[in-house]
């Protein structure tokens, strides 16, 4: 492999260089070694695998397990500007079986680097989240459940660091500043060929001073050549395992298959979900299977570009109960239709001008 | 390590900001997007769709 002449020759023997301290020699020498190692890494162009929390992305945008609702449930979006994106959004969801009816209210604000976001409750209970991004790849993230029961607030501090092939995250969970407890995750995921990404994630418990515990877990991502299917593997060495596999069958179809296993001695348990989400031109229908017994789905049609409607219904075969859910979303924008049209000019001005 | 006074101060602190945090975010989330969106858009719109 042809490497292009580095100012210092790491092959030349020790007693060749020009005579100076030993120490500078070996830090010169040293530095030397990087460049070459640095130089031979970004030759091999591998890709970046992106985060470990974003391992699992595909299929968790294609099984309906985050998006499934039950009760009737409405949602007002008005969105004032498009390109520092500002929306606010009234949300009410009526009573089912399993939770009160309530009410939501939420604010975003995007820029190219700050995302901001908070939600308040009818309790009173505020969510916030801010995340602000660097310029060298690093993106600092806050997240905060605040409730006035004085036991329920979380706040997490997070810190990842996109390399040119690699992602390294530290997370901290309601810290304390004194003496130190909360839950400290460190995670670091790296390519390792085009296609094949292996990290770890370690999980790094200390709800006292005194007690502290770590988990570590090994992950796999394999990703084919043409991106069109994604398989990766979670393991704890506790004997948990978290398998996934996706597919993107067609620009339409997406399928996902998931499988978690718990063999430690104290309990053994499997459930697999297989689930397919079908894009079409004015609705999302996503459709899935469980091996505990449950069939679900979840059809989000949308009627014009102001009004979407979505049906979720989940029937459990084994415990013979139904979950049904009906919900209208209404998006309506507080531009007037030429204020919106300079809004997206200047959107793809700024996509096509070369970013600063 | 600090001393009982310096952590009760320290727990405070961390009381106050929490509660400063709990009633402020959302106002500030609404100024910042209604002095820094283009076109500027009324109070009003903000909160009633």
């Amino acid at each position: 492999m042809a490497s292009p002449v580095s100012p210092i020759n790491p092959y030349t023997p020790l007693s060749a260089a020009p005579s100076s301290s030993s120490s500078s020699n070996s830090t010169s020498l040293f530095s030397g070694y990087l460049n070459s190692f640095s130089r031979w890494r970004a030759e091999l162009g591998l890709p970046n695998p992106g985060s470990v929390e974003n391992l699992q992305k595909e299929v968790k945008a294609t099984h309906l397990t985050n998006y499934a609702f039950d009760g009737g449930r409405a949602d007002l979006t008005k969105s004032m500007s498009m390109n520092p994106l500002f929306q606010v959004t009234h949300s009410f969801t009526l009573g089912s079986q399993t939770m009160a009816p309530s009410y939501n209210f939420g604010a975003i604000y995007a820029t190219d680097n700050v995302f901001l976001q908070g939600g308040v409750d009818h309790d009173g209970n505020v969510n916030a989240r801010l995340n602000q991004g660097w310029s060298n790849g690093h993106v600092s993230k806050a997240q905060a459940q605040l409730s006035q029961t004085p036991g329920h607030n979380l706040l997490q501090l997070e810190q990842d660091y996109s390399g040119q092939d690699f992602n390294l995250n530290l997370k901290a969970v309601n810290p304390w500043p004194t003496d130190l407890t909360g839950i400290f995750v460190g995670s670091y995921l790296q390519s390792i060929t085009k296609n094949l990404a292996c990290g770890t994630e370690w999980v790094f418990q200390r709800p006292t001073p005194s007690t502290s515990e770590l988990v570590a877990t090994y992950l796999a991502k394999y990703t084919s050549s043409d991106r069109s299917w994604i398989t990766t593997a979670q393991l704890q060495p506790a004997g948990i395992l978290q398998a996934t596999y996706w597919q993107k069958l067609s620009e339409k179809v997406d399928f996902a298959a998931d499988l978690q296993l718990v063999a430690t001695p104290m309990r053994r348990d499997a459930v697999a979900t297989l689930g397919a989400k079908y894009d079409l031109r004015l609705s999302t229908f996503r459709a899935q299977l469980d091996s505990t017994g449950k069939v679900s789905a979840l059809l989000e049609q949308r009627f014009t570009p102001t009004f979407a409607f979505l049906v979720s219904g989940e029937i459990d075969h084994l415990k013979n109960s139904a979950k049904v859910g009906v919900g209208v979303m209404i998006e309506s924008s507080a531009l007037s239709p030429e204020e919106m049209e300079m809004q997206m000019q200047q959107m793809q001005m700024q996509q096509l001008s070369p970013p600063q | 390590m600090p001393s009982e006074d310096t952590k009760e101060r320290i727990a405070k602190v961390v009381d106050v900001g929490r509660t400063i945090l709990h009633y402020a975010w959302i106002p500030m989330i609404i100024y910042v997007g209604f002095t820094r969106s283009n076109p500027q858009p009324s109070l009003i719109k903000c909160v009633v769709t």
